[in-house]
């Protein structure tokens, strides 16, 4: 029997040392295959937004070189623009804020609180014929002005109360409702009052543009026909 | 109202140009730009202008600005790849652009009587005061309650981009690209995202955003002047 002796056993914590190369080796493959591949799929999948300067493009038609023509052009533009943009007195109604202007020569005279069109779509149960009730956008002109208007209901003022619309034309002048004046800008719009001031600079009406009894004689007095309004 | 500011620009650049008999020519792309808008103002619409230079969109018709909205930022934004950038080229400017289809055409509420009937005589309401309170014949709102005006949305324009109306523009940086990356990958894996066209980006105040919500309608012709 031998009696040589046996070669010291390796102590633990000597094996787990040997072992932590190789374990943090496959640790850090795994994690920058997982990375990788993450990135890869952003890559090709995740499209965020980039954004880059608003620069100048190319010009769409050659660049005049005569300075002379190019003057002619200018001033020729400038005319055209000129004799067509407001002159006098003038009306712009702004359908977001609801707010009226009354501006004369450039200078504001009178501003008002308003009403202006819902936008809303109503629709005829009957036939699904609709009406939007938008206040038009652009510009217009004061077509004529009448004092005590009498407003001839068309059929969607009944059918949005749920009523049909009555045979007998006579069943449709109501007098009260559009107030002391009116002023029809044409297509049926009208500039006029209201029954219903605490509504007033809310977006509640058919299209047209409703004033409170002041404002609107104030504009009744100094708008006269052909003045110009400018809705937006 | 005050006299268009491309006008004066060009007034000056003109009256310049003159007085030096010729020796400077006056910008080709402002004149241009004025002979735009000389055409758009011959019809009685509503048009916007878009100055870069001035970072502002100006509501305006018949050459008269009607309305002034400031810009935070005009940026031009596209959905690329994360690890790639390509510059989408510019259309030619200025030019009028036009929307074709915006939030302004189909962002409506509906309503709809359930029935009709006729209406009661004068003398038949004050033997019933209650017939219409309550009615199931009154207008009948869409089950949906009607939302706030947006302050995000895109507005499709004929030349194939988008305008996107927004508060602010999205972020630029590393980490901020890196972050809607992950967001836009989930949401695509998800099924939930879409390729867009590039798009003119307006960042602006939340009420600004509101306010011409409704401006952005099919037809609505927006003048894009050349950025300096």
């Amino acid at each position: 029997m031998s009696t040589e002796p046996l070669p010291p056993l390796a102590e633990p914590g000597e094996v787990r040392r040997s072992r932590w190369p190789a374990l943090l080796a496959t640790l850090l493959v795994a994690v920058g295959v997982l990375c990788g591949g993450g990135a890869a799929v952003l890559a090709r999948l995740g499209r965020p937004y980039v954004a880059t300067p608003f620069l100048s493009g190319t010009l769409p038609v050659a660049p005049e070189i005569d300075p002379l023509r190019l003057v002619r052009r200018a001033a020729a533009a400038e005319r055209e623009i000129d004799k067509v943009g407001p002159k006098g007195v003038y009306i712009v109604v702004d359908t977001y804020r609801n707010r009226l202007r009354l501006v004369d020569r450039g200078k504001a005279i009178r501003e008002a609180v308003c009403s202006t069109g819902t936008g809303i779509v109503l629709r005829d149960p009957r036939n699904g014929r609709q009406w939007v009730f938008d206040t038009p956008m652009g510009e217009r002109v004061v077509e004529r002005k009448v004092a005590h208007p009498v407003w001839a209901k068309p059929d969607w003022a009944f059918i949005e109360e749920g009523y049909l619309p009555p045979k007998d034309p006579n069943e449709r002048f109501d007098n009260q409702s559009l107030g002391d004046y009116a002023l029809y800008i044409g297509d049926g719009f009208i500039i006029h009052g209201t029954l219903f001031k605490s509504l007033l600079g809310r977006r509640v009406t058919h299209g047209c543009i409703r004033l409170g009894d002041e404002d609107l004689e104030f504009l009744y007095r100094h708008a006269p026909i052909g003045t110009h309004v400018y809705l937006y | 109202m005050r006299r268009s500011v491309l006008t004066s620009i060009s007034i000056s650049v003109v009256a310049a140009a003159a007085a030096r008999a010729g020796e400077n020519a006056p910008d080709p792309t402002q004149v241009a730009a004025l002979e735009l808008e000389a055409s758009l103002a011959k019809r009685p619409a509503i048009y916007l202008l878009l100055d870069p230079a001035r970072r502002a969109l100006e509501v305006r018709s018949r050459g008269a600005v009607l309305d002034t909205i400031h810009l935070r930022g005009i940026e031009l934004v596209t959905q690329q790849p994360l690890l790639r950038r390509d510059v989408p080229s510019l259309p030619p400017l200025p030019a009028v652009w036009t929307v074709s289809n915006g939030p302004g055409d189909w962002d409506r509420e509906v309503v709809q009587p359930t029935e009709l009937r006729p209406e009661p005589k004068a003398d038949e309401d004050s033997g019933d005061t209650t017939v219409d309170q309550g009615s199931p014949s009154a207008p009948t709102a869409t089950p949906t309650p009607a939302r706030e005006t947006p302050t995000s949305y895109r507005a499709a324009l004929s030349i194939g981009w988008d305008l996107w109306v927004t508060e602010s523009l999205p972020p630029q940086g590393r980490w901020g690209l890196l972050r809607a990356a992950v967001r836009d990958g989930l949401a695509r894996a998800e099924g939930k995202a879409r390729d867009l066209p590039p798009a003119i980006t307006l960042a602006m105040s939340a009420e600004d955003a509101r306010r011409i919500h409704h401006l952005m309608r099919s037809g609505m012709a927006i003048l894009v002047a050349a950025a300096p």
